[in-house]
């Protein structure tokens, strides 16, 4: 490489990977570490996660017809299948989020880093020397959630250890709320545990997904005691970038 | 007892995927009833092929390689279409309500917009990242194409995708980073 020449980090591909979740754990820690010391390649990755964001965001509330009935050359699984996946997928809907009177635990006491707007209690300054990551969860898969708390939990012990500031916020919306809520969490031990040994540590929940759970589907959410309620992830996840934070969306 | 459930299998799943595959198909089409034709013979198509399908858990790549397959030869040779949707000029026409929403909508269709200049292979791989979530090995699974090449067309895309974007408007809010 020319010396005092630089790609455009833009077209760097370890960006783009570490971007779209293609990295491994360890791989992961060693680029944002690496990245502390570049602010070069942080804006990119900061661009690249809003541009990422925007195309998603454009095409999600595109609206999605009903389904046609199927081809006439499929009898048997004409408009029956349709009917027939519905009532499996509302019949497994009822069965899992069968819920309680509760919406939302008191959680207060780990109520240091936000208010209840989503707003940060103690923005981040240029300047600060504390790394802060903001994870973004959207999915469902109990495999990812898994790998993420182990992440995160590394990450923590590591830089505790080392002395290090870190503070880390899970923000989940959408499908990735389970990971959160009392019914469907496989992870409610560990999130306690985290939640213990890590003041550093916050899970926040989408209070837009509450909502449309309530709204759209009937379901009546219960949050494990750990987590903040926040009213928009995304907005939430986008005013961290805004205030530097590295953004993963997991 | 296999290949007796697993049409209705491959249906139950197809169902499930298949907002995901309209809002795909919807980012290359740009089009409602183009986007939803073309999910509807991806459909018939799976169905029709089912038998090839050898493993069960490639289902998604699959069925995607089986619609970019038709999206291609459906639009082979045609230029690229970049026109406001119906979607896009009800948006555009919606009563803009708060500055923030307005501000919102007028984003939502220039991404539109600066995604339908792309060229197919970009925005196809663009889109199947981004809007359907696929990992770079599905992507490259479905599009029959290295890794590598995901790779490339990817980081390609999303500098052109920066690049039109400011140049339609340098002021979106959230574009930039505040740091």
């Amino acid at each position: 490489m020319t010396p005092g020449r630089r790609i455009d980090p833009m077209q760097d591909q370890e960006l783009h990977a570490l971007v779209d979740g293609e990295m491994s754990a360890a791989e992961k820690v060693a680029l944002i570490d690496r990245l502390q010391r570049d602010h070069y390649r942080r804006t990119a990755l900061c661009e690249l996660r809003n541009l990422k964001e925007m195309v998603r965001t454009a095409y999600e509330e595109v609206p999605v017809p009903a389904s046609r009935p199927a081809p006439d050359d499929e009898p048997e699984q004409g408009r029956g299948w349709l009917a027939a996946v519905a009532a499996v997928v509302i019949a497994s809907v009822a069965t899992l989020f069968a819920a309680g009177p509760e919406l939302l635990p008191g959680s207060s006491e780990r109520f240091v880093l936000l208010d209840p707007d989503g707003k940060g209690a103690r923005p981040a300054q240029a300047g600060d020397e504390e790394m802060r990551i903001v994870f973004h969860v959207s999915g469902d898969d109990p495999e990812k959630s898994d790998e993420i708390l182990r992440e995160v939990e590394d990450m923590l012990a590591t830089y505790g250890e080392k002395g290090r500031k870190l503070r880390i916020e899970i923000v989940a919306h959408g499908k990735g709320l389970a990971m959160l809520r009392q019914e469907l969490s496989t992870q409610k031990e560990k999130i306690a545990e985290l939640s213990r040994r890590f003041p550093n540590l916050t899970f926040v929940a989408c209070m837009n997904t509450v909502k449309r759970l309530r709204v759209e589907e009937g379901v009546i959410v219960h949050l494990l005691p750990e987590v903040i309620p926040i009213y928009s992830g995304v907005a939430h996840v986008v005013k961290r970038q805004q205030e530097g934070w590295i953004y993963i969306q997991v | 007892m296999f290949k007796f459930g697993r049409k209705r299998r491959l249906c139950s799943a197809f169902e499930t995927m298949r907002p995901d595959l309209y809002r795909i198909a919807w980012s290359w089409c740009h089009d409602d009833a183009q986007a939803e034709d073309l999910v509807q013979d991806t459909c018939v198509k799976a169905l029709e092929k089912l038998d090839q399908l050898r493993n069960p858990e490639r289902l998604r790549p699959w069925v995607l390689r089986i619609m970019a397959n038709l999206h291609r030869d459906r639009y082979r040779g045609r230029r690229d279409i970049v026109t406001l949707s119906a979607h896009d000029e009800e948006l555009a026409a919606t009563d803009p309500g708060p500055a923030e929403a307005a501000e919102r909508n007028a984003t939502v269709v220039m991404v539109h917009r600066a995604i339908a200049s792309l060229g197919d292979d970009q925005r196809k791989v663009l889109t199947l990242v981004d809007v359907g979530g696929f990992s770079y090995a599905e992507v490259a699974e479905a599009l029959e194409i290295p890794i590598g090449t995901v790779m490339s067309r990817l980081s390609r895309a999303r500098v052109r995708l920066r690049r039109e974007l400011m140049a339609e408007k340098e002021e979106i809010t959230g574009l930039r980073c505040v740091k």
